[in-house]
């Protein structure tokens, strides 16, 4: 077991791994459909959660407009799953559409990123907001290529390709969480990267590291890109999920979700945001299950959470009982 | 985009005219509520994600007074007072603990104090709308003629009422003593304190006032529009667009955004039904760009 | 090493730096010294590019740096530390030094390898050691004592390999004993690294024991420079500055 206190890139991906395996042997052992539905949900907006924290955890940067990459990335694929170049690529449709999700969320956060990166704090956040309001008015604008307010209609065919069949539940539950896990191992190799490190040094001092010769722009650039590529990717994980995709999904409110879940597991952790989401799911679940006040239930966990815990609480768990 | 049509309309002295007044009735409301928005910022330094659920409570608690007295006058006067002191209740227990905290605890705090105001509003007066308090009898009248426009007396009387609270709050910003204290409150809160003021008293008081902007606003929007949970968020939105362009803790700033957006809405209605809103986006996003610190905004805000 | 030709800034109608010319020597140790007020940090901002020049040049080892970005002077070989400790809070000692190196060697670009494990960590180390952080090293920055924590703010410096090295009061807000303590850590690295020290400094005796060369400003403009001996016996400075004696 030594070989698991090593951190190191291999370690993390043999978790993965394992993990998956677990998961998989989970859902043939307990055919709840209810709780498979969870899981897999708590890793797609995991993973948006946790590509919002590489900004607001680990860079100090408060994006407020965040849904924009989620909302790009459904639609991207949505688009294109619905166009005529499926029956052309046949079974390649999926791969290439989500590719073409990330490809096009990764465009759009270079373009906002470069253009917001240049304020500072609340006028960024405000900016941002304001680049993803006005990406959700273009959206509800263009009916004839977004379907407007009711979103994209017809839904869209999800062919197989090397031998999944996202049609399946099984198949998609499998893929959903392989995709998801791939991405989450990545990621933490790219947090505990000299690169990661860079992120931390501009969040705890935005002063000092031009002294040192470091140019903070373009490292937050790249960060940025990269989160919004990975909320890109978990758009289009969710566009097929619901096989369609909603203008809600870049209105502010959606925004505010990953900020929730961050706010529920943890900033300070890595996986923090992941057990947010699972947090935001349950509690999401349960409630509406018994009451259809639920607003008023989430805001009154937040309430607690922002004033008695004031962290996440896998970071309070990991301050408790691992850190001094 | 219907340029043709926004066109046509521009030189038709009927459809300018009615336009302008849907522009001026639209902006002047705005003002109010967002004048309170600046104003916390300004002074505060918080920004209340809450405002948009004052104004929903001022719709609700004017349509309360109303459905039990039938008095419209009385119905704002009260409405907007019990959001004051809603907003004073708020600020003791629950702003005042995040003064200097950061931006995402602020927004964390206030937004938690929204989904729980929407939720409480349905509870205690159900899930369905209610219907507009309606124009009050007073104003019950024909329309004026203005240039073949036509124009309803009472949109006329809110601007009028609208203009009027903006004389009175800059005449307590600048010639009160209140209002000499607050500013200076704004800029330098700790020698104020040394000087032996009550901080808290002004901070409260700053927040009761914006409060009860707020929900001045939601008093009168409930004479022109139903009343339902949530009616906030779009009107929380408009007030920050106002805010970022006219700048920050400016209220003169707020006025002539209020006005920029009312019109812009008015008429981008004629031009671009479909992308109204995305118009005011499009402002608030070039602002940003070009001058951050908005139009009547200090720079090192 | 560094020279400094006729350097003027204002701000506003304020004049900051007046006509200010120094040539620092290779391995040379300086003290910058003169009231509050006098333009000290500002002169250290206009060397370190982080304020603009208005009028004048500054070079290191014949490279023209005048109005060069901040990013640029630092690989040029200047590097700085700060009157008030501007570290990194939640790194540990070992981090930011680490982070330091790898910012000055384009290193943190890498996302392939780990931070934990890299090679840098035995150059890390032996800065550290250089700086007298070796007991505090895996402490998060925050915790540091006042004292490590102006270490950490040298060390940060250090890392760069720099040529001329800043310190802006690297004694500030410390007892009589520490200062010394400080003090003689930072001969003992100049003496192994071999630098050109300029340091800012209100504790005279400080000044006077350990600078080969001092430089008196007053009002942004430099009254008098000289070896101790001459400084010490200077009308003007004695008018302006020494005055009543610090201590």
């Amino acid at each position: 077991m030594k070989f698991l206190k090593k951190d190191n890139f291999h370690r993390d991906a043999f978790i993965g791994i394992f993990v998956w395996f677990f998961l998989i042997i989970f859902y043939h052992i307990f055919p709840h459909p209810g709780i498979h539905d969870i899981i897999q949900k708590v890793f797609i907006l995991g993973l948006f959660a946790m590509s919002l924290n590489i900004l607001i955890g680990y860079l100090g940067l408060i994006a407020f407009g965040h849904a924009a990459f989620f909302a790009a990335g459904a639609y991207t694929l949505g688009l294109f799953l619905q166009s005529n170049i499926v029956t052309n690529l046949g079974g390649f449709s999926i791969p290439m559409a989500m590719i073409l999700a990330i490809m096009i969320s990764s465009a759009l956060a270079t373009f906002i990123g470069i253009i917001c990166i240049r304020l500072k704090d609340i006028y960024f956040s405000f900016l941002t907001l304001a680049f993803q309001m006005l990406i959700y008015s273009i959206i509800l604008a263009l009916v004839d290529i977004t379907g407007g307010d009711q979103g994209l209609m017809g839904g869209f065919p999800k062919p197989p390709f090397l031998g999944i069949d996202l049609g399946k539940p099984f198949d998609f539950y499998a893929f959903t969480i392989f995709i998801s896990i791939i991405t989450i191992v990545m990621l933490r190799q790219l947090i505990e990267s000299p690169f990661g490190y860079g992120l931390r040094m501009i969040r705890d001092n935005s002063e000092r590291p031009a002294s040192l010769g470091f140019n903070n722009q373009k490292h937050k650039l790249i960060a940025f890109i990269i989160a919004g590529s990975i909320a890109g990717l978990a758009g289009s994980l969710q566009a097929l999920l619901d096989v369609g995709a909603y203008p809600e999904w870049a209105f502010w409110a959606k925004s505010a979700e990953p900020l929730f879940m961050i706010l529920l597991g943890g900033m300070h952790s890595f996986l923090g945001p992941l057990m947010g989401a699972l947090i935001f799911e349950v509690l999401n679940d349960f409630v509406t299950a018994n009451t259809r006040y639920y607003g008023l239930v989430l805001g009154l966990v937040i309430l607690c959470f922002v004033l008695g815990l004031r962290k996440g609480l896998l970071d309070w768990i990991l301050i408790k009982y691992y850190r001094k | 985009m219907d340029i043709f049509a926004l066109f046509d309309c521009i030189i038709s002295p009927a459809c300018l005219i009615s336009q302008a007044a849907g522009g001026l009735k639209i902006g002047m409301l705005l003002f109010l509520v967002a004048s309170g928005l600046t104003l916390v910022f300004g002074v505060l330094g918080v920004i209340n994600f809450a405002h948009g659920a004052l104004y929903m409570l001022g719709a609700y608690f004017s349509w309360q007074v109303m459905s039990v007295t039938g008095h419209f006058g009385l119905s704002v006067i009260l409405g907007s007072l019990g959001v004051g002191i809603f907003g004073l209740l708020f600020e003791r227990t629950l702003i005042s603990r995040i003064y200097n905290a950061e931006l995402l605890v602020q927004i964390l705090l206030c937004y938690s104090v929204v989904l729980i105001l929407d939720d409480l509003v349905m509870i205690i007066w159900g899930d369905e709308f209610l219907s507009s308090v309606g124009v009050p009898k007073v104003f019950q009248v024909p329309p004026l003629f203005i240039f073949d426009a036509i124009i309803p007396p009472f949109h006329l009387a809110i601007i009028g009422m609208s203009f009027i609270v903006g004389i009175i709050l800059w005449f307590i910003m600048t010639k009160t003593r209140f209002g000499r204290l607050v500013r200076a409150a704004a800029v330098n809160p700790k020698m104020l304190e040394a000087l032996g003021v009550n901080i808290n008293l002004i901070r409260a008081g700053v927040f009761m006032l914006g409060s009860f902007l707020a929900g001045l606003g939601g008093a009168l929007a409930a004479s022109l529009s139903s009343v339902v949970s949530g009616m906030g968020n779009s009107i929380l939105i408009e007030s920050f667009i106002v805010t970022v362009i006219g700048g920050m803790g400016s209220i003169s700033g707020a006025f002539l955004a209020s006005l920029i957006i009312g019109m812009a809405r008015s008429f981008g209605a004629v031009a671009m039904p479909l992308f109204t809103d995305g118009l005011m986006f499009l402002i608030m996003v070039l602002v940003l760009i070009l001058r951050p610190q908005g139009l009547m905004g200090n720079k090192k805000q | 090493m560094l020279k400094i030709d006729k350097v003027s800034k204002s701000f506003g109608g304020i004049i900051a730096t007046d006509n200010v010319s120094m040539e620092l020597q290779p391995n040379s140790i300086n003290a910058l010294i003169g009231p509050n007020g006098a333009g000290k940090t500002t002169l250290f901002n206009l060397i370190t590019g982080k304020i603009d020049i208005d009028e004048g040049q500054i070079f290191i080892e014949n490279n023209n740096i005048t109005n060069l970005k901040e990013t640029d002077i630092t690989h040029l070989g200047i590097a700085r530390a700060f009157q008030i400790t501007n570290i990194f809070p939640t790194l540990s000692v070992q981090d930011s030094i680490k982070v330091a190196l790898l910012a000055k060697q384009y290193g943190l670009n890498n996302m392939w390898n780990r931070f934990k494990a890299h090679s840098i960590n035995n150059e890390a180390e032996s800065i550290a050691k250089l700086s007298g952080l070796t007991k505090s090293y895996n402490t998060i920055s925050s915790a540091l004592s006042h004292g490590d924590q102006k270490l950490l703010d040298i060390a940060l410096a250090l890392a760069l390999k720099p040529k001329v090295l800043l310190l802006d009061e690297p004694t500030a807000g410390m007892g009589p004993e520490e200062r010394w303590k400080m003090i003689d850590r930072i001969q003992k690295l100049w003496k192994k690294t071999k630098m050109t020290v300029l340091f800012i400094e209100h504790d005279m005796d400080i000044v006077f024991d350990i600078a080969q060369n001092i430089y008196v400003l007053q009002q942004g403009a430099i009254i008098a420079e000289g070896t101790p001996k001459e400084i010490k016996s200077n009308k003007k400075v004695i008018k302006a500055y020494l005055g009543g004696g610090k201590k």
